[in-house]
């Protein structure tokens, strides 16, 4: 059977969710099924039940706060994120990453929250994230708790979410002014997997780097910040020498990558090196994030 | 007939919707898994998970309690009840089984069928199968043809003796004295085209359901030679093939890699008898890619060209290893349809080439779009360039000079081939003014110095089509076949409707729409008046032994049997028609859906009234006429060939050949190695046209497969024998975000040896294959390395700007 036995569980709202993920020994999410229903074809994983969450309309609202800090639902589709004004103009690099994401009839399935829990290493959002600052909001059967991103992402599909938790919301709050953010990404073919992506975010005060975010996917562990090449960057002018610092740096860094049939490990390594050297670039131009 | 004959060209030639379109776009088309059938069974295989193993046992006694369980058919039944299909190679070759299920006790390749289960439903089956246990030993196994050679090679099939399958020599003209009083010698160690398949929509399925009562098995399901599938079956099952029955009905894609059904079939077959109730087996896309065909994966070792200091090719040598997988199957007859282009587009005087088909623990091969020709014309298309760079002769010069010119048509190839016609300088000259070649090469200079480089390509292709398959007996003396025939029927109903049925079964390829064309114009209807059997059905007699769906050729087999057929029913109506009318059946003209008198329009009898005076009151007829007459032509179409002269291995192999030259422009990013490919132009020569919408979707498909061949679409194996690329995560297929938009144009140089002038196309030769790695090799220049692969992703062609295979390319003179 495609499926082995298992339960399809709806359930009415998140504490029901809760509920059942830290009653149900080897009960799961499913959200909207972009990963989740192949993983099963391929026998990859063997849950007991399948919470499915994705009609909860707790989960699919998008707001904003008056401090602007965006709040967006856990089970919010790609193409909704897209779709959304207020998206669009508090966090554009996370309108134009979901309005390019594979195709429309995976936009009009996938989840942001099914993205970032799933965290592959090839997925998109996790390195986006982690630079914007991203804060998520998990429902536990202990009560709700707060996580950053860079304690969110523990290592290659992993996450801190703990038994029976679940991801309620992510909350990306604004930019500090002079901030910009630009991300880049070496696909096969245009949709298809990754092979290197790079996000870089500079905090520019007086055209001096205060703060850097720059954070690699589709590496062992993704995502991985690169603290070293963030600390050569700051104290920098920001239309400085950023690339040669950073490729400097970049050298030091501890990356792992793996090889697979699309290229080798070493080949992916570079190109993230590549990637990053190109967000550089496109900051210096000002290419709008 | 030719078209002279007939009335009127009203509506061959034109573009005029297709009339499958209708159905299909409705969702009303019939696919494999649509076909509903009562008290239907489903058959899942248990598959090979080791490259290659001795199986030591299989238990099957869990599955016996689950629900749903209907029995299972094991490799030592197979054994009893069948012997080993056909094989095509000679002695030692020949002692190969293939069998339906893994023989001989062993498994060769990663997904090979062990055990077939059936269940009272697809997920009872597949639940089956994961109770069913096979205890394999490991065996030591081969994936590179190159080591299979090596005679501490494991051995695929221990009862050859050895991992060749096939070994011969073709020798034409004298290439030594040619390489030696060369002005230039060109040597090359190394080149290799890879694996790829041709990902049709819909992956195999059959249904078969066995008639006890008749004896009978009924398949239904995509069948791209149906008689060459009913023999093998016939035989293996030792089953009269008339008490076989094919039908077809829509059917999703063949591209010559669904010829290999009948080995699933079989196995199908033989548990519906076993069974007593219908199965079917529908494929996976793993399972497809796992043993669905894989196109053929070829070494060219030792390349040398020789050419002259004014820069005209002599000819070339060289040694191919063609990795054919675990079992031959259609193989090794890539061993010698590849000649039947033997000069690519060339005026090429000497060739010799060393072929041997080896065997290796990966998935078998299956005819592939541009089947074993495109390898070979990849070749020749390369060392031109790679000549060309070397030599300091400009590529467009340099094939012009070279090219088959239009004037020497019809042209004998070095094997005794007929190239029948053409005119390659001028497709090249609209090619190079699609991509605007002045202009790409302005853009070209421009972009030195950007971290961009712009190449550009040319890819000149062949699609050689209508098959003399005397051509087996090249690659085995014993074969008994030759020539080519098709079949058609066509039949007026008791209304006066016409019913049309051919041989072809068409995958796609909008043979309802051209064969409605045609016999229109032969009957004064409208294409929209005919009636076009949809698919194939073996038990309608339209079909010849040769029947089916490949090797480009229903524009001229296909379209002749029909024409024969038509003309056929025409001479009936006329029959009838004269003797009502008072008139000779010359007098008798057909037009508007009437039969009336030449030059008489008022005598006339409407096609109702002669199906009505033929079906009802035939006793209105003189007795000769009511005799002869049953309102039904069924015609063979013969495509004149003869037998090659198998001592010179000489003789014209095909009839037609249709011409496709590409050209591109891409670019390359000096950093990543990611191409872009800016503009793309094809110019598609198949003779007359019947509908020339029809071709120009089959040239954009043939290209767009092409491009994703030579970008993405890669069946790669590990060490262990395992495909990396089961599935559409690691084999992508090109989609529409892919691909350039593609420019086209065309000529038309009517075949002077078909029908109407037409000839067969479709598969292309693999054109974007050669446009590209020609286009990376402008791009990359004489200081980066030289293409040697056919398959060029990122991180290869960043290798070939680092440099690096220089020494493998020499210019000796």
């Amino acid at each position: 059977m495609i499926l082995p036995p298992l339960r399809y569980l709806r359930p009415g709202s998140v504490g029901d969710a809760v509920h059942w993920l830290t009653h149900i020994d080897g009960a799961i999410v499913l959200a909207g099924g972009q990963t989740l229903v192949n993983a099963l074809k391929l026998d990859l994983v063997a849950p007991t039940a399948l919470v499915d969450i994705h009609r909860l309309d707790e989960l699919r609202s998008i707001a904003v706060s008056p401090d602007r800090t965006l709040t967006i639902g856990a089970a919010t589709t790609y193409a909704a994120l897209a779709a959304s004004t207020d998206v669009r103009l508090t966090a554009p690099s996370v309108a134009s990453m979901a309005a390019g994401l594979v195709d429309r009839q995976v936009r009009n399935r996938g989840t942001i929250g099914g993205n970032v829990c799933l965290n592959d290493p090839t997925n998109n959002f996790p390195p986006l994230l982690v630079a914007l600052g991203a804060r998520f909001t998990v429902l536990g059967p202990e009560g709700t708790r707060t996580i950053d991103a860079d304690d969110f992402f523990v290592g290659t599909m992993t996450t801190a979410l703990g038994n029976g938790e679940l991801l309620v919301s992510i909350e990306i709050p604004p930019l500090p002014r002079g901030a910009r953010l630009v991300h880049r990404h070496l696909q096969v073919g245009a949709d298809s997997w990754a092979m290197a992506r790079a996000v870089v975010r500079i905090d520019d005060d007086n055209g001096v780097v205060v703060a850097s975010r720059v954070v690699v996917g589709a590496v062992l562990g993704s995502p991985q910040r690169l603290r070293l090449v963030e600390r050569a960057l700051v104290g920098l002018p920001t239309g400085g020498d950023l690339d040669g610092a950073a490729a400097e740096a970049f050298d030091r860094e501890s990356i792992e990558t793996v090889g697979d049939v699309h290229c080798s490990a070493d080949y992916r390594r570079q190109m993230s090196k590549v990637q990053l050297r190109r967000a550089l670039r496109d900051l210096a131009k000002g290419t709008p994030s | 007939m030719t078209m002279q004959d007939t009335a009127t060209s009203t509506w061959t030639g034109k573009t005029v919707p297709r009339k499958e379109d209708d159905r299909l776009l409705k969702a009303q088309g019939e696919f494999g898994d649509d076909t509903p059938i009562a008290h239907l069974g489903h058959v899942v295989f248990v598959r090979s998970p080791y490259a290659h193993a001795r199986i030591l046992d299989i238990d099957v006694s869990a599955a016996e309690s689950l629900p749903g369980y209907l029995g299972c058919l094991l490799p030592d039944e197979v054994d009893v009840l069948t012997d080993g299909f056909m094989e095509l190679q000679p002695a030692p070759a020949d002692a190969e089984v293939d069998k339906c299920l893994a023989a001989g006790g062993k498994v060769r390749f990663v997904g090979e069928p062990v055990v077939a289960v059936a269940g009272t439903s697809r997920q009872a089956a597949r639940d089956v199968a994961a109770t069913v246990v096979v205890d394999y030993e490991p065996l030591p196994h081969v994936v590179d043809a190159r080591r299979a050679v090596e005679p501490e090679a494991p051995q695929v099939h221990d009862e050859i003796g050895s991992n060749v399958a096939w070994d011969g020599v073709y020798d034409w003209g004298d290439i030594d004295a040619a390489l030696k009083s060369a002005d230039h010698v060109i040597e090359v160690d190394e080149l290799h085209f890879h694996r790829f398949s041709s990902t049709p929509l819909e992956c195999s399925v059959v249904t078969v359901s066995y008639d006890a009562g008749i004896d009978t098995f009924n398949l239904i399901g995509g069948c791209a030679m149906p008689q060459i599938t009913t023999l093998m079956m016939a035989a293996a099952m030792r089953h009269p093939a008339e008490k076989i029955r094919i039908v077809s009905k829509d059917f999703g894609g063949s591209f010559g890699v669904k010829i290999g059904m009948y080995v699933p079939a079989t196995a199908v077959a033989l548990l519906s008898r076993k069974l007593g109730r219908p199965m079917r087996w529908t494929e996976t896309r793993t399972e497809h890619h796992w043993m669905g065909g894989h196109g053929n994966e070829r070494w060219f070792h030792n390349v040398k060209m020789a050419v002259t200091s004014e820069g005209r090719v002599l000819g070339l040598s060289y040694d191919a290893l063609d990795d054919v997988g675990a079992y031959t199957r259609y193989e090794p007859l890539g061993a010698v349809i590849w000649t039947q282009v033997a000069n690519a587009c060339y005026q090429l005087q000497h060739l010799k080439v060393h072929y041997r088909s080896i065997y290796t623990n990966k998935g078998p091969v299956h005819p592939n779009r541009g089947y074993s020709r495109l390898q070979h014309m990849w070749l020749v298309e390369r060392m031109m360039d790679i000549a060309a760079h070397r030599l300091g002769f400009d590529p467009v010069q340099f094939r012009l000079q070279n090219y088959v010119q239009p004037e020497q048509y019809p042209y004998e190839t070095v094997n005794g081939c007929v190239y029948d016609s053409g005119n390659l300088p001028l497709s090249l000259e609209k090619a190079l003014d699609l991509i605007e070649y002045d202009d790409a090469r302005r853009l070209q200079r421009e972009s030195a110095g950007t971290g961009k480089r712009i190449g550009i390509g040319i890819g000149s292709t062949l699609d050689s089509g209508t098959n003399n398959f005397g051509q087996a007996r090249l690659i085995n003396q014993f074969l008994p076949f030759s020539g080519n025939t098709e079949g058609g029927l066509v039949r007026m109903g008791v209304d006066g409707s016409v019913y049309t049925v051919t041989g072809g079964v068409a995958f796609g390829q909008g043979h309802e729409t051209t064969v409605a064309q045609v016999v229109a114009d032969m009957l004064g209807l409208t294409p929209d008046e005919i009636i076009t059997h949809r698919g194939s059905d073996s038990a309608l007699s339209a079909q010849t032994g040769f029947s089916g769906s490949y090797a480009s050729q229903f524009a001229v087999t296909g379209i002749g049997a029909i024409l024969n057929a038509t003309r056929k029913l025409v001479r009936e109506i006329q029959l009838v028609a004269a003797s009502i009318l008072g008139a000779t059946p010359e007098e008798i003209v057909l037009e508007g859906g009437h039969a009336l008198v030449l030059g008489d329009p008022e005598r006339a009898l409407p096609f109702a009234a002669v199906a009505g005076i033929v079906h009802f009151s035939p006793a209105d007829l003189p007795a000769e006429v009511a005799d002869e007459v049953g309102l039904v032509g069924r015609a063979v179409y013969r495509a004149p060939f003869e037998i090659p002269d198998l001592e010179r291995k000489r003789g014209n192999l095909t009839l037609t050949y249709a011409s496709q030259i590409h050209a591109c422009v891409l670019e390359i990013d000096e950093e990543t190695g990611e191409v872009k490919i800016l503009r793309y132009g094809m110019v598609d020569d198949c003779g007359t046209p019947i509908n020339p919408m029809i071709i120009q979707g089959q040239v954009h498909g043939a290209t767009v497969h092409g491009i994703s061949a030579a970008l993405f679409e890669h069946f790669a194996y590990d060490d262990d024998g395992q495909l990396l690329a089961a599935n559409f995560y690691d084999y992508h297929a090109a989609t529409a975000l892919d691909l350039p938009s593609l420019r086209y144009d065309s000529v038309v140089s009517p075949s002077p040896f078909t029908p109407i002038g037409a000839k067969g196309m479709g598969e292309g030769g693999g054109a974007p294959l050669h446009a590209i790695a020609a286009a990376i090799q402008d791009a990359v220049g004489g200081d980066g390395g030289v293409v040697l692969e056919s398959f060029n992703p990122p991180e290869r062609i960043l290798g070939l700007l680092n440099g690096g295979t220089e020494s493998t390319v020499r210019v000796l003179r």
